[in-house]
């Protein structure tokens, strides 16, 4: 049997195309898959694989810097050497065979339009999906015709589902909660994506302790969080770099100071932000503290309520954690870890002393904040603490 | 509370504002002597005389043409047309006269004209006399158009049309005057313009009116069995439409059926449906089901003239394909 090679349509926009070479000889045995010749089209040279096995009967035309037309047929495959190869005939494919090969074209296209076609998803569920971020393709649609549905977006962010736990004998499945889908996404993309390091040092307390008390008789009840919140608001004034975020690819250093405290809980943590802090003395610090935890644990904070922090900090010196490194919070560059407040013998003008100390940690997103920065962050907020001075 | 009838309803509407307002004066068919063709003016031509409740030639077009031409010089006139099928015979006056007179005077004056009517299926009275037209009057900009499902709505409302200083279509329908609701003994009205909550669900909304509430109701009892919850908000008013309680409703279902007796195509619950794409798009969990009539003349035939509106079955069956 003998088979036309033919100028294959290597793209859409494909309509001739030039000889480079051939790859087999006249006479020589192909197999199905081998190079048979290449092709330069517009832009790029192609291998032209044979279609069939045999052996190559007949050049019809050489490599030249002539365009032939696509589906011309350009040489002849057979299965064995004695079949007669039709004479040579260069010519343009017919009309009817470009429209066949155009209507390929097109259905292949149908197809690839195909594989992208609408999802179809009802505008509510839609609506969810964007505000809690989800990605609908993931969503299995149990409506008509695979429309997804709010009930399909709810039980996959874990709403819905009443039963929060099921059994699986050997353990339990505990389903996502909208909240630690979130966190669980959030999380991933700041330690996978941001070059995380870290430092760390200890601050003496002593006199934030003797404040505190002193401050207690004035009826005044500061937390550690408190003080730690206002000497970071006025250390980031002279270190406006810890208050950056990267959005958009852009590094933007805002002018208030905001910032985040990362509180625990029920099925999670948020991070409630109090806003200029810059701005505010301690006592107004402290009570917006007060007021932001007690309505996070209410599940009452509003949007904007935890919207726009950028350095957060995380306390967990009240279980006697020492010190711990947490994961940046973006679009933020710094976290600050702090630990529990531990007497100890230290060193101090030469003599030992027991102090009462705390380990605060930095954890920070190398792109924007280098360590001689962190460094002398540290190092202000440090001298800030151990020598403490309120501006009322 | 007492129970009264939907027609004792308006009867009383009628005779506490012919007491109240000595401009109120009725007016229409065999209205006077013989009470109204479905008896809502039975015994107010004995209590106010041929004065106040007139018998009137068969001819719709002067009914409303005078009741207009009264409004205009100060009283408040209730005209009634017995069929809403008889509307079209009006349409000039109505449409062109009554529903423009106050904006092309620069609202110089007021047309404070209620023009009573009623429509629908259900008495196998053909395809003269059954039609539920009330689509063409919400496409009137300048008339008011009303459409009460239950004896206490169709009082309240009724007197709030007389009062209405502008045109006021009030719709009755004829399977509702033997229907009975509570009513207070007390001076009550209700304020135009505003739907109400017939139930309250949290599966789906049924958006209805005038009788095929009562049957919505029936659907929800029977849904309510297969642990299916309807709202349904019967809009008691057509025109100006209460879409802030649609859209609250279809806020809270996601779901949305529209329940009409009138025809389909180019019907009441076209509007509806189009304002809450509109306005709460993005709360819908379905596409939007019309259970409605179908587009036929209605037939004489009691079989076919059921089939032609909506009965409880399709509403439920409408019900479960949004769902």
């Amino acid at each position: 049997m003998i088979h036309e090679i033919i100028m294959p349509k290597l793209g859409e926009t494909m309509e001739e195309g030039y000889l480079i070479n051939w790859r087999k000889e006249e006479g020589e045995k192909v197999e199905k898959g081998e190079i048979l010749f290449e092709v330069m089209s517009d832009k790029t040279n192609f291998e032209v694989e044979s279609l069939y096995s045999g052996y190559m009967r007949k050049k019809l035309y050489q490599p030249s810097d002539k365009p032939i037309p696509v589906t011309t047929v350009i040489g002849y495959i057979s299965d064995t050497l004695d079949e007669e190869i039709p004479e040579f005939s260069p010519k343009l494919p017919k009309a009817e065979e470009i429209k066949q090969i155009e209507t390929e074209i097109e259905k292949k296209e149908r197809k690839e339009e195909k594989d992208f076609t609408r999802i179809r998803i009802t505008p509510i569920a839609k609506r969810i999906a964007i505000e809690k971020g989800i990605d609908v393709t993931k969503i299995k649609g149990t409506g008509p015709d695979g429309r997804i549905e709010k009930e399909d977006v709810l039980s996959y962010i874990g709403e819905k589902t009443e039963e929060k736990t099921k059994s699986e004998g050997e353990y339990i499945v505990k389903e996502w909660t909208p909240l630690r889908r979130i966190i669980s996404e959030r999380l991933t993309k700041s330690k996978s994506t941001i070059p995380h390091y870290y430092i760390e040092g200890k601050i003496v307390m002593d006199s934030i302790i003797k404040l505190k008390e002193e401050k207690k008789k004035q009826n005044f009840d500061f937390s550690y969080t408190d003080f730690i919140v206002y000497f970071c608001s006025r250390t980031i004034k002279e270190y406006p770099m810890m208050n950056s975020a990267i959005i958009e690819d852009q590094i933007r250093i805002y002018n208030t100071i905001d910032i985040g405290i990362a509180v625990s809980i029920e099925e999670g943590l948020v991070v409630p932000v109090i806003k200029s802090c810059e701005k505010k003395t301690l006592t107004e610090i402290s009570e917006e503290i007060k007021k932001l935890v007690s309505k996070a644990k209410e599940g009452k904070l509003i949007k904007e309520e935890i919207e726009g922090g950028r350095f957060v900090i995380s306390n967990l010196g009240m279980f006697k954690v020492e010190k711990f490194y947490p994961i940046i919070n973006p679009p933020g560059v710094a976290i600050m870890g702090i630990g529990t407040i531990l007497k100890e013998p230290f060193v101090l003008n030469d003599t030992i002393k027991i102090c009462s100390t705390i380990s605060i940690s930095l954890s920070l997103d190398h792109r924007v904040i280098d360590g001689v920065y962190a460094g002398k962050f540290f190092q202000r907020i440090k001298e800030l603490m151990e020598m403490p001075c309120l501006e009322e | 509370m007492r129970e009264i009838t939907y027609r004792q309803a308006l009867n009383e509407a009628l005779r506490e504002e012919l007491e109240k307002d000595e401009r109120v004066f009725i007016m229409g068919e065999d209205v006077a002597i013989y009470g109204g063709a479905y008896g809502v003016t039975t015994d107010l031509w004995k209590k106010f005389g041929d004065e106040r409740v007139k018998d009137t030639p068969i001819s719709e077009s002067a009914i409303v043409g005078i009741g207009l031409g009264a409004a205009l010089t100060g009283m408040r006139p209730v005209v009634e047309i017995m069929y809403i099928d008889f509307i079209p015979l009006c349409l000039e006056q109505l449409n062109n006269q009554v529903a423009k007179i106050r904006y092309m005077f620069g609202g110089k004056c007021t047309v404070p004209l209620t023009i009573r009517t009623e429509g629908g299926a259900g008495r196998t009275l053909g395809a003269h006399h059954s039609q539920s037209l009330e689509a063409w009057l919400i496409h009137i900009p300048g008339i008011k158009v009303v459409m009460p499902s239950t004896p206490y709505d169709a009082k309240g409302l009724l007197k709030s049309s007389i009062r209405e200083d502008n045109p006021v279509v009030f719709i009755e329908h004829k399977m509702l005057y033997n229907t009975k609701g509570k009513v207070p003994e007390e001076e009550y009205v209700l304020p135009i313009g505003v739907a109400d909550v017939k139930r309250e669900g949290k599966d789906v909304t049924i958006i209805t009116y005038s009788r095929m509430v009562l049957f919505s109701l029936e659907a929800a009892s029977f849904l309510e069995k297969e642990g299916i919850s309807v709202e349904i908000i019967d809009l008691r008013t057509l025109l100006p439409l209460d879409i802030e309680t649609i859209v609250k409703s279809v806020k809270k279902t996601n779901r949305v059926v529209i329940v009409e007796e009138d025809c389909k195509t180019g019907g009441v619950g076209a509007e509806v449906l189009s304002q809450i794409i509109e306005n709460a798009f993005d709360y819908l969990d379905a596409p939007i089901k019309r259970v409605a009539g179908a587009d036929v003349p209605m037939p004489k035939s009691p079989v076919l003239e059921k089939l032609a509106i909506p009965d409880v079955e399709r509403i439920c069956k409408g019900v479960k394909e949004v769902l």
